[in-house]
């Protein structure tokens, strides 16, 4: 275990970046909840960093990222299930294809 | 919320109303005078067409059936059966709006029993005249509807008892006009004719609007017995300014200067037209209304001026223009604007009595001529030119006759009915002072007598022209139905002068009509001379007969009488005489211009005002209007840019949204 906070959050923030730039830049939607699960990866890393560092988080800590666990994983699984409808649908995974609220 | 600002009437009314329930059962009678022309309309309007060439039976019945009801009303009037001051009745409460209360009711007095005569005696043999003047015309059935629609609307305005109802009969009559004026349709000029005289009223009317206004605001009623007594009690400037306003609105129906313009246009309609409402009745009813309101104007004696002004300038206007108009119709047309300038005349001196008795006889004479002239025209097939006429005295011998009596009674020949009526306005304007005003008076009656001869002349007299010869065979007096009316206008025209204007200086309808009058009369002239047969009035009635002669003898030299022939080269070498000859000439058959002045101020230059109010309607308030909606539109247009359809770019919108927020949090909560 690393004596410093900063390197977890460093860590947290290179996962978060690496998530964001997938969430924007990647054409399949599969791929797009996958960067989903990284982002809030990184985040329940923040919040156990914290859990570890500050004696009075210690407790709080463990329960608000179990909360985020089950929250990422209800999450993931709507957004599966919709991206499968709409891949029924559509016959593609792009999400640039999805065009059919646009002019 | 206006009782505190429109002091209230209601007592006046009041009191009113419990005067009149103590008169003759006569009264009751009157309402019939208005329903059995409106009858006759709507029935003539709804199956006229089906009913074909009997379409004038049932308002012609009506008619005469409303002229005997009439007489019983005027002889009750004029005994005395009313009262005094007459009797009123009402109908309804037509407005009944909490301070405004307006009824509907009908007044009978002296004057209105005079206007009666006049009205209903004139309409019906111009109804009787119709059906033979008619008789060819597909369009007859709507004649017949428009005259009884004309016939309501007049008895309305002479019956009416409140400003609203006057009002609104004075709009009604100007409406028949048109309808009447535009019978022929078709014809382009008559429909042209028939707007100016509807628009030029409007311009009348409007000044007659704001002066009920005014009397409202400044009374706060519209009963015109009550406005009279209330009246009195306002300023000056207030009494000035109803008085103009009402003087506006009777110089447009009774076509005085400057809105003269649409009588002589409204000849386009057929004679009869001609002949009840642009001789005997709705051109009178801007007289009727200056009588009728002859306590407001005594008030104002700068005002009376403008009205003798007014009329005396008209009458010598239009007696200038007579004197070189070759169509019959017309000359009969300025003859008619001349006389009622007279009777303007009349009441702005004063006169009021005068302007009255020059009233009736004049429908019943000028009734006569143009009757006279429509069957003249009708003899001839349809010619109006004079100077295509000629020599047809033999051949027409009732019109012929019948036309001389209403051309030696225009003239003022005693003892004709004009002579007296026309020498009581010179001689009254003569003795209360008006020395202006008789000395154009004087002037215009030997003019009146000079172009009525002319008229006679040209087209009774002398040698008949070309055409005539050539359809000499057909030429025929008209049917009994157009022969009889001339005849029965020819004698009011040739006695009610002495049956009403005497006793000289005492006469029968002066007393008829002295209770309307007496009041102004004595708030303007307290002391008055009394008539001097022997005196100033012989003198005067010496003066106008003698250059109503000397008009007559000119009108004879010039243009012959009888188997005489005028004297055409003589005519045309006076006219060419000099430069001011040849003007006055030319300035007379322009009618001095007048109507080319109107079509430059509102046709032309009004056309340019309209052409740039045209433009700023469409460029400036269209534009904005328009620019609103482009504005919105583009703007959405733009805006839609951002709903790309793309997920990733909302999710661009969202990290970035999210940046910017924690970023700004971060910096503020640095501060």
């Amino acid at each position: 275990m690393s004596q410093s906070l900063d390197a977890y959050l460093v860590l947290a923030g290179i996962l978060f970046a690496v998530g964001s730039f997938g969430f924007l830049a990647r054409r399949n939607a599969i791929s797009m909840l996958m960067s989903i699960e990284l982002m809030l990866n990184a985040v329940n890393l923040v919040i156990v960093a914290f859990g570890a560092f500050v004696p009075e988080l210690n407790v709080d800590a463990s329960v608000i990222a179990l909360m985020v666990m089950a929250v990422a994983a209800a999450e993931a699984t709507v957004g599966l299930a919709i991206v499968m409808a709409i891949y029924r649908n559509r016959r593609t995974p792009l999400v640039d294809e999805y065009d059919a609220m646009r002019q | 919320m206006f009782e505190s600002l429109v002091p209230s009437a209601a007592p006046l009314l009041a009191a009113a109303a419990a005067e009149s329930s103590a008169t003759s059962g006569v009264i009751n009678l009157v309402p019939l005078l208005l329903v059995l022309p409106l009858a006759g309309f709507v029935f003539t309007a709804l199956f006229g067409r089906r009913i074909g060439r009997f379409a004038f039976v049932v308002p012609l019945f009506l008619i005469v059936a409303t002229w005997a009801i009439a007489m019983v009303v005027v002889y009750e009037a004029l005994s005395g059966g009313f009262g005094e001051h007459g009797a009123g009745i009402t109908l309804w409460t037509w407005i009944p709006a909490g301070a405004f209360q307006v009824e509907m009711g009908l007044y009978v007095d002296q004057l209105t029993a005079c206007l009666l005569i006049v009205v209903t005696t004139i309409g019906m043999l111009v109804h009787l005249y119709s059906v033979g003047y008619m008789a060819h015309d597909p369009g007859r059935w709507r004649f017949f509807a428009y005259l009884n629609l004309f016939m309501f609307s007049m008895l309305l305005l002479v019956l009416g008892d409140s400003w609203l109802s006057v009002f609104a009969a004075w709009e009604l009559v100007g409406l028949s006009s048109y309808l009447l004026i535009g019978f022929w349709y078709p014809k382009r000029s008559a429909a042209l004719a028939a707007k100016k005289a509807f628009i030029v009223n409007r311009v009348g009317d409007v000044g007659f609007a704001l002066g009920i206004m005014l009397i409202w605001v400044s009374t706060g009623t519209l009963d015109i017995r009550a406005s009279f007594e209330l009246i009195a009690g306002l300023d000056q400037a207030t009494i000035a300014a109803i008085a103009l306003l009402v003087f506006c609105g009777a110089v447009g129906k009774s076509a005085q200067f400057p809105l003269h313009v649409w009588l002589p246009d409204a000849m386009e309609g057929p004679t009869p037209v001609s002949a009840l409402i642009h001789a005997a009745t709705m051109v009178n009813a801007g007289v009727y209304l200056i009588a009728r309101a002859n306590p407001i104007f005594a008030e104002v004696p700068g005002v009376m001026v403008v009205v003798a002004s007014v009329g005396i300038f008209t009458s010598i206007l239009a007696a200038s223009i007579a004197f070189t108009q070759t169509d019959i119709k017309r000359v009969l047309a300025y003859s008619t604007l001349s006389q009622l300038g007279l009777m303007f005349a009349a009441l702005g001196v004063g006169a009021f009595t005068a302007a009255i008795f020059h009233l009736m006889a004049h429908g019943f004479f000028k009734g006569l001529l143009f009757l006279g002239s429509g069957s003249v025209i009708h003899a001839v097939h349809e010619e109006q030119d004079m100077n295509n006429m000629g020599g047809l005295h033999r051949k027409i011998p009732v019109t012929h006759w019948t036309m001389l009596i209403g051309t030696l009674a225009i003239a003022g020949i005693p003892p004709l009915a004009g002579f007296f009526s026309k020498d009581e306005i010179l001689a009254e304007s003569f003795k209360l002072g008006f020395y202006g005003v008789w000395a154009i008076g004087f002037v215009v009656a030997g003019m009146t007598a000079f172009y009525m001869w002319r008229l006679m002349g040209k087209t009774f007299y002398g040698q008949p022209s070309e055409y005539v010869r050539s359809i000499w065979d057909r030429i025929h007096e008209s049917t009994p139905t157009m022969t009889a009316p001339l005849v029965l206008l020819a004698i009011p025209s040739a006695l009610l002068g002495i049956f009403l204007g005497t006793p000289l200086g005492d006469s029968r309808i002066a007393h008829w009509l002295e209770p309307v009058f007496a009041a102004s009369e004595e708030t303007l002239y307290p002391d008055k001379a009394p008539y001097e047969l022997f005196g100033v009035d012989g003198v005067l009635i010496l003066t106008s007969v003698g250059i109503a002669t000397v008009g007559l003898v000119v009108g004879i030299w010039l243009f012959g009488a009888f188997r005489r022939a005028g004297k055409p080269a003589r005519v045309q070498a006076m006219t060419n005489a000099n430069g001011a000859t040849r003007f006055l000439y030319r300035a007379s058959l322009n009618k001095w211009w007048f109507d080319d002045l109107n079509h430059l101020l509102f046709i032309v230059i009004g056309g340019r005002v309209a052409g740039a109010m045209w433009w700023f309607d469409r460029t400036v308030v269209d534009g904005t209007v328009n620019g609103v909606g482009r504005l919105t539109v583009d703007a959405g247009r733009g805006l839609r840019r951002v709903q790309t359809g793309r997920v990733q770019n909302y999710a661009l919108g969202i990290a970035v949204g999210l940046i910017v927020m924690t970023g700004a949090y971060l910096l503020i909560a640095a501060r």
